[in-house]
This record gives C-alpha cells, sequence and structure tokens, in this order.
C-alpha cells in the first residue's frame, strides 16, 4: 500500500522548521519532495540598505552556529573591492576563529546525531564539549553566537595570549579523544546504526554539486582549504578526510576525523602566531565599482559570497550568499529514497542541516 | 594549455579569460547558457551559484553563472533584457534550487521547466521582483 507521510514543518525529528513529504510503500521510501522558506528573512535584499559597517553586523545574523564564516567570507570580498589586505596575525587569527567554530559545529552535530542515534548519553557529552568550546569562543571574542571577529581589513580583536588558547583547545582535543572520536569512529554500535544508510552515490553526489562533509564522505575530495587556500591556511600541514561509502556512517566518520584535523590546524595557528597588527587601523573605505567572489570552507561546506559595489556608494549594490545547505539539501531526497521511514529522521541530520542559512 | 585556458576554445570565442575580484571572467556576448553548461559538464566542473544583478534604468538582469575547476572559480556573465533565460537544469542538476530562487527573488522566467515555490510560501506573490519591493 502506498501512502504519503508529511515530516515537518514542526516534528520532534526536526531541529528547525522544514517539510519532507515522503512517498512510502509500507516501510520503505519510494521517494520524497522537501519544502523549504518557512522562515525566510529576505536578507538579501535587506543588505543593500545598509552601510558597510552594517552589513557585517547584518550578516553574521545568518547563522546561529557559523556566524563567524558568514562575515569572514563577506569580509573577504570586500577586502577584494576595497584593495585592502589584512596582516599576517589578523589571518592566523581568523583561522583560529574558523577551526573553534568548525569544532563547536562538529560537536554540536555530533550530539544531535547521537541523540537521533538513541544514544542520549553521548548526546550529553556532546554539549557539556560544546560549552567548553563555546567558552573558548568567548574568551576570545567576548562572545558566544555572534563573535563579531572580522572587520573589513583584519580583525576587531587580538589574541593576546595565544598559550592559554592553546592550553585549553589541548584540554578539549584529549577530551574528545576519549569520548566522541572513538564512539563515531570505531564504536560497534554507532557503526551498525548508520552503516549502509542514506547512501549518496558518487555520481549523485557530483551532480547534485554537494559541498563539504557530506560531498567528502561519497568520495568527492574537495576542501577549499586545501584547493582555494585564504586566511592563512596554506601555511598549514592538514589531511582531507575522505570517505567512499557515501552512507551516515561515512559522514560520521569524516566529521570525526575532521574534529582531529580542526585540533592540528589550531596547534599551528596558535604556537606560530606571527606578532603585530591585527587590523588595518580606523580609517574610512573606499570601495571600487566592481563585484567581488569569496569563498570559504564552513563546517558544513562551501560558502560564497558575491557582492557588488558602485563607488562612491555606503551601500553594497548587491550581496549573494550561497550556504552549503542551500547546495545540500535537495540530495536528502536521494539519501532518503529506498531507506526505511524509521531512518530518515538520523539520514536527514546526517547532512548537518542548517535552515537558518537556507532561509536566508 | 591548461584546462582553463582551453575553455574559450571549447565555447568557440575568441575572448579571453579577465581576472577580477577572485573570479576567472569569460566576458563574451556570443555564448549562450546552455552551451556554457555542457562545456562545464565536459571539463567535469562544479556548478556552484548563480547570482542575479539588477540593471539600472529598467535594462533587465545580469545573471552571473559561476563553476569550480580544481579550485578556481569561473564566471559567465549573462544580460537578460527581458525577463527570461533558458534553464540548464535538464544538463546541471545543482542548478535546480537557485534558478527557482533567482525566479522568486527576481521575477526572471527559466525557459524549459516549471519553477515551483521554494523560499516564498504564498504562491500568490510567486515570481514578484523582491528587490524592487525592498527598495
Amino acid at each position: 500500500m502506498s501512502y504519503k507521510i508529511p515530516m515537518g514543518p514542526y516534528h520532534p525529528a526536526l531541529e528547525e522548521p522544514y517539510k519532507l513529504d515522503m512517498f512510502c510503500d509500507g516501510e520503505t521510501v519510494s521517494d520524497a519532495k522537501l519544502h523549504i522558506g518557512f522562515n525566510f528573512r529576505g536578507i538579501e535584499h535587506l543588505a543593500e540598505t545598509r552601510n558597510y559597517i552594517q552589513v557585517i553586523a547584518l550578516m553574521e545574523r545568518v547563522c546561529g552556529i557559523c556566524s563567524n564564516i558568514h562575515t569572514l567570507t563577506l569580509c573577504q570580498a570586500m577586502e577584494k573591492l576595497t584593495g585592502l589586505t589584512p596582516p599576517p596575525r589578523a589571518l592566523y587569527i581568523r583561522v583560529v576563529m574558523a577551526e573553534l567554530e568548525r569544532l563547536h559545529s562538529h560537536v554540536l552535530w555530533a550530539g544531535i546525531a547521537a541523540k537521533l542515534m538513541g544514544f542520549k548519553t553521548m548526546f550529553m557529552s556532546c554539549f557539556a564539549l560544546r560549552e567548553k568550546i563555546m567558552d573558548v569562543l568567548q574568551a576570545i571574542s567576548g562572545n558566544r553566537v555572534n563573535y563579531s571577529m572580522n572587520c573589513i581589513g583584519g580583525v576587531n580583536r587580538d589574541i593576546t595570549d595565544p598559550q592559554a588558547v592553546l592550553t585549553g583547545v589541548e584540554q578539549l582535543e584529549r577530551e574528545m579523544v576519549r569520548t566522541i572520536i572513538p564512539i563515531f569512529t570505531s564504536s560497534t554500535t554507532a557503526q551498525s546504526r548508520c552503516a549502509g544508510i542514506g547512501v549518496l552515490s558518487n555520481e549523485k553526489a557530483v551532480s547534485c554539486g554537494v559541498v563539504g562533509p557530506t560531498a567528502r564522505a561519497s568520495g568527492v575530495a574537495q576542501d577549499l582549504r586545501r584547493a582555494a587556500p585564504y586566511a592563512a591556511y596554506s601555511d598549514f600541514e592538514f589531511n582531507v578526510p575522505v570517505e567512499s561509502a557515501g552512507d551516515v556512517r561515512a559522514r560520521l566518520r569524516v566529521r570525526a576525523l575532521e574534529i582531529m584535523e580542526s585540533c592540528r590546524i589550531l596547534r599551528q595557528a596558535l604556537t606560530k602566531m606571527p606578532p603585530g597588527e591585527w587590523n588595518g587601523g580606523e580609517k574610512k573605505l573606499v570601495f571600487f565599482t566592481g563585484t567581488a567572489l569569496s569563498r570559504v570552507e564552513a563546517p558544513r561546506g562551501e560558502v560564497v559570497y558575491s557582492v557588488s559595489w558602485k563607488e562612491n556608494s555606503r551601500n553594497p549594490a548587491r550581496v549573494h550568499v550561497r550556504t552549503p545547505t542551500f547546495q545540500n539539501m535537495p540530495a536528502i531526497r536521494w539519501m532518503v529514497m529506498g531507506a526505511r521511514l524509521a531512518d530518515t529522521p538520523l539520514i536527514q541530520a546526517s547532512i548537518d542541516p542548517c535552515y537558518s542559512c537556507t532561509d536566508r | 594549455m591548461t584546462k582553463i585556458e582551453g575553455i574559450p576554445q571549447l565555447l568557440g570565442t575568441t575572448e579571453t579569460w579577465v581576472d577580477e575580484g577572485g573570479v576567472h571572467w569569460l566576458p563574451a556576448s556570443e555564448l549562450h547558457v546552455r552551451q556554457v553548461a555542457a562545456i562545464m559538464n565536459e571539463v567535469h566542473a562544479r556548478f556552484v551559484t548563480i547570482t542575479a544583478v539588477e540593471l539600472s534604468g529598467g535594462q533587465g538582469f545580469r545573471l552571473e553563472y559561476h563553476w569550480d575547476l580544481g579550485g578556481e572559480l569561473l564566471g559567465f556573465p549573462f544580460e537578460v533584457s527581458g525577463n527570461s533565460i533558458e534553464s540548464i537544469y535538464d544538463l546541471c542538476e545543482a542548478v535546480d534550487w537557485i534558478e527557482r530562487e533567482v525566479h522568486e527573488g527576481f521575477a526572471v522566467d527559466f525557459i524549459g521547466r516549471e519553477c515551483e515555490p521554494l523560499l516564498l510560501r504564498a504562491g500568490d506573490r510567486l515570481g514578484v521582483n523582491l528587490h524592487e519591493v525592498v527598495q
């Protein structure tokens, strides 16, 4: 017997509002259709009414988890339009913030995945760890969600004591190696719950143009930190974890291994941080007429900002944002096709969707 | 000749890449969007996004199509004098949502496909130029 099951926009298995209509044959999903737009905010259009200071604060609100990444990408684009080059120390601080945010995002996701697996103890452990990462972010920036770290030409705050941050990171790393990493890379319970479900083949991943850990779990070895290095990433050694199975387990493993690589990058950045200025100082900015694009590897994948400016204008003429979830979400249809209905909440969560970004 | 350098030749244009704002732009007015999409598939480029920009004085829109090739960002601008352009959805599955978003946000029609509601839930407002509404 065929029937349709609507999941969402408000549902216990969804963290944020979207809707997935699933067409089922018995317990098996034969097809699915996604609906988004329940919280569309029109931020891109609003950005055209804000000046170059206000627009940074506005775009930081696109996402509540990777807020720093949005201002980083926007500032990089605006630096291309003003000809400003941030000092080396600012580039290192940007890397530190970006990698701490990646840790925060991946650990948060691990907690939600654990909850959906029925592993509530791990959910609690992950959220306790996440708090500690947020403490480090707060110690650096003074804020826990919207950090206000990036400005055009550098960063707003220095890291005055990199060694203290490094001590905090190493403590976090030890805890993660003891708790999260073994669970998500080798625990029989987690592996068997996630193996073989929500498969996105390599061909489909390429065809859908998915990005980030979702792509890397399907054998697509793309990471902008390696392919098109920005900030100070070209100074660091790190691996890009890639898995070929394309299932939920592969996405789990990729993120767990990325946590370790983030710690590795943080250690290098905090140890080698160059001395000197961290921003270009107070001055009136002059924008060239033109369009600049900037891309950054956010925790969920590639974020793209296209910023257009007209000379002598205080406001951007256009700000376009392509978030990773916007590119990854359509692939959910292919992941849930053929899956058991009971697996679909975990499959959807496995792309680490962010509806706030999508409904920007 | 690198893969990127060979693309203008594959597209049959004598224009060359212009590097600006972090993008290799190919500003060739004779190019057709479906031809570009087919060549991007041929060279295994990854679709990134479409940015719609409304031109001043009611001159229509400029749609900037972007692909990634080995970490390099390629840009192809297309001037849309009316409010329609051919869809490339059948050639590139990854454009599905962004074509729908541009249709909703700027009232640009993509010929050859139906655009179902995406970001805006109220059906009667679909295809409204939000840019004008905000201004």
